[in-house]
């Protein structure tokens, strides 16, 4: 467990950011510059905070109205930066053996034998870093930073200097081992992969602050600020305005549009940010009209597509509200090609499987009609430019 | 094809003088009875302790003011950066009457010395004080660049794995920075075994206790060139062979190729 409240101004970066972390894995995750390296370096003890609380395990690390700042080596914090920092003079047993000073020499030796089997650095004791690949080294620090049973640890971009191609296997192998060694894990990165691959746990940083702290599906699918939203790459935030609001729902005018949420207490004309997100909205054939009754139908026509593998994404461009074949008419949409046409000018973004595009014998210039439960409808209040 | 000319040039250069020594030298038969001479022995015997001391008192400052200069920002760390550099562009001569005026009988700290019955000026003590006025920058200098280029994350990391500051000084960045203090104690060591004017200044030229080997070279000049030869002779043969241990040692520094 750890709890993390820090103040630091350098120069004109004003750093206040707050967070929690427990056993599973959290990352700070923000662009470069917001403070999250800063942050972790607060914790390992080698930046001081001007002002704040640090607290892993009942232990207090740091805490300016009690005077208390522990140094770095009484604070029982691994600390893996970004370009790993392997000692070169050193070999790989060696850097894995440098945090034990304190165990008798047998003991030493079990303990970086134990980490060796780990880290599956067999075979590679007697080499020094240089000798290394990425991953390898990568693996060595991790070691290193286990070695002496730290209370937490903290891993500054761990894949940042490594080929993307093995970027995916060491992030399987960094959740393996955490799920061994059972230790309190935070991970900063700027990668949305990253975070959302090994954020369990997920704190959004930007400009010094912590914007969101929370559960990963909270964060990724119910921002609380378009600034979070877009720094998690939600697609489809539709600015729209409350219409109405009561006990049974919350109803927002976008774009001609009427759209159904769940309620929330907010007053009419309070404009907001809805996200809707592209695998939640349902589609359907044209000639084949949702049978029960849907929540949220709309319809247009595919203007563009994107296939990504095995997932299609479609970009729907929509009809004027009450146009369509809501009751079975005729369509009334102009589905023909236009200049507008491309992605850059649709309405919703929609993502689904490809065996759902081949049997509803979807393609550009389609029109088709999608229900939106209003469940999978976010509602981000204020609006801000 | 140019640059070879230029450099053979500029080896047989300072080649040529080397040469010339032992040209002179080396056909003497009575060589071993040179060495053995009271002149020769007393100047190699103080030239060995005064830069042994020397260089102790070197790398016993030196090394925590490199250090303070590569790792900390403070008010004046300039103005003391560059200080360090002066006595390596002054005169010696310029470094003698320096010290002279510091620590002399007339000098500035002389009443101070006087009342604690101390003379500092002509003693062996002032052939040290002038070897490590001339000699303490060379290895600042390059002490202080080796630390700087030892990646300070390395030091932090090395704290959070619970080593304290001067475990780390000597588990990381000591040996790191190794090839940098090498080689900076040997330029010291060897601009302190050459040290001439400023020794000659301030210490004198007594023989057995301010007269090292370059005095008693200039010394016996006029009297006894074959002496100055021999003396000269052992000096190129020491200095050459300090410099290439040096550089063995440099070669096996662990971590490797920064040498």
């Amino acid at each position: 467990m750890l709890d993390v409240r820090v103040q630091r101004r350098l120069g004109g970066f004003q750093l206040d950011a707050a967070f929690r972390a427990a056993q599973e894995m959290t990352v700070l995750f923000g662009p470069s510059g917001s403070g999250k390296s800063l942050t972790l370096q607060c914790i390992a003890g080698i930046v001081r905070p001007d002002a704040g609380r640090i607290v892993a395990d009942a232990r207090t690390l740091f805490d300016s109205d009690a005077g208390v700042n522990l140094p770095p080596q009484a604070r029982r914090v691994g600390y893996v930066p970004q370009n790993y920092a392997l000692f070169p003079h050193l070999t790989v047993e060696e850097n894995i053996a440098y945090g034990l000073r304190d165990l008798p020499p047998a003991q030493r030796a079990a303990r970086v034998r134990e980490m060796v089997e780990l880290m599956a650095l067999a075979g590679l004791e007697s080499r020094r870093p240089r000798e290394l690949s990425g991953g390898q080294q990568q693996r060595v620090a991790l070691a290193r930073a286990l070695a002496f049973r730290p209370d937490v640890l903290l891993l500054d971009e761990p894949f940042s200097s490594l080929d993307s191609g093995i970027r995916g296997g060491l992030r399987e192998e960094l959740l393996a081992l955490h799920r061994r060694a059972g230790v309190t894990t935070v991970v900063v990165t700027h990668d949305l992969e990253d975070a959302f691959l090994l954020g369990q746990r997920m704190a959004v940083m930007d400009g010094g602050r912590v914007l969101q702290e929370g559960p990963r599906e909270e964060v990724f699918y119910r921002p609380i600020s378009r600034r979070v939203a877009e720094f998690v790459r939600t697609r489809n935030v539709l600015r729209g305005t409350v219409l109405s609001a009561d006990e049974e729902a919350l109803h927002i005018a976008w774009r001609g549009h009427v759209l159904e949420a769940p309620p929330r207490p907010l007053t009419a004309e309070t404009p907001v940010d809805v996200c809707i997100r592209p695998t939640q909205i349902m589609i359907f054939r044209l000639d084949r009209p949702p049978s029960e009754t849907r929540q949220n139908t709309l319809h247009g026509c595919i203007v563009e597509e994107r296939i990504q593998a095995e997932t299609y994404r479609l970009f729907l461009r929509l009809a004027p509200s009450g146009a369509g074949l809501v009751g079975g008419g005729p369509a009334v949409t102009d589905c023909q090609p236009s200049a507008d046409d491309g992605p850059a000018h649709y309405d919703l973004e929609i993502e689904l499987p490809g065996y759902v595009y081949f049997r509803l014998g979807l393609d550009r210039r389609k029109e088709v009609t999608v229900s939106i439960r209003r469940d999978a409808i976010h509602v981000i209040p204020g609006g801000d430019p | 094809m140019a640059l070879g000319i230029a450099a053979m040039a500029l080896v047989l250069f300072l080649l040529l003088p080397l040469v010339a020594i032992f040209v002179r030298v080396l056909p003497q038969d009575d060589l071993r009875d040179y060495l053995n001479r009271p002149v020769v022995t007393e100047a190699l015997r103080l030239s060995f302790i005064t830069t042994a001391i020397s260089l102790g008192v070197i790398l016993a400052l030196g090394t925590p003011t490199a250090l303070l200069l590569a790792r900390r920002r403070f008010p004046g760390r300039d103005v003391i950066d560059t200080l360090l550099d002066l006595p390596m562009v002054l005169p010696p001569a310029v470094a003698g009457i320096a010290l002279l005026m510091a620590f002399g009988r007339e000098g500035l700290l002389g009443d101070a010395l006087d009342a604690l019955g101390l003379q500092v000026a002509f003693t062996t003590a002032a052939v040290v004080l002038a070897q490590v006025f001339v000699a303490s920058p060379f290895y600042v200098k390059a002490a202080k660049a080796g630390f700087e280029a030892v990646d300070q994350e390395l030091e932090r990391v090395s704290a959070t794995l619970g080593r304290s500051r001067l475990e780390t000084f000597l588990r990381v960045t000591a040996p790191l920075a190794r090839p940098a203090l090498l080689g900076g104690a040997v330029m010291a060591w060897a601009r302190a075994l050459g040290e001439f004017g400023a020794t000659l200044m301030f210490a004198g030229n007594t023989p057995g206790r301010t007269q090292t080997m370059p005095l008693a070279i200039y010394t016996a000049l006029t009297e006894d060139t074959t002496a100055a030869l021999v003396l000269a002779a052992v000096l190129v043969v020491l200095s050459f062979a300090v410099l290439l241990v040096s550089k063995l040692l440099l070669g096996w520094s662990p971590g490797g190729s920064r040498a």
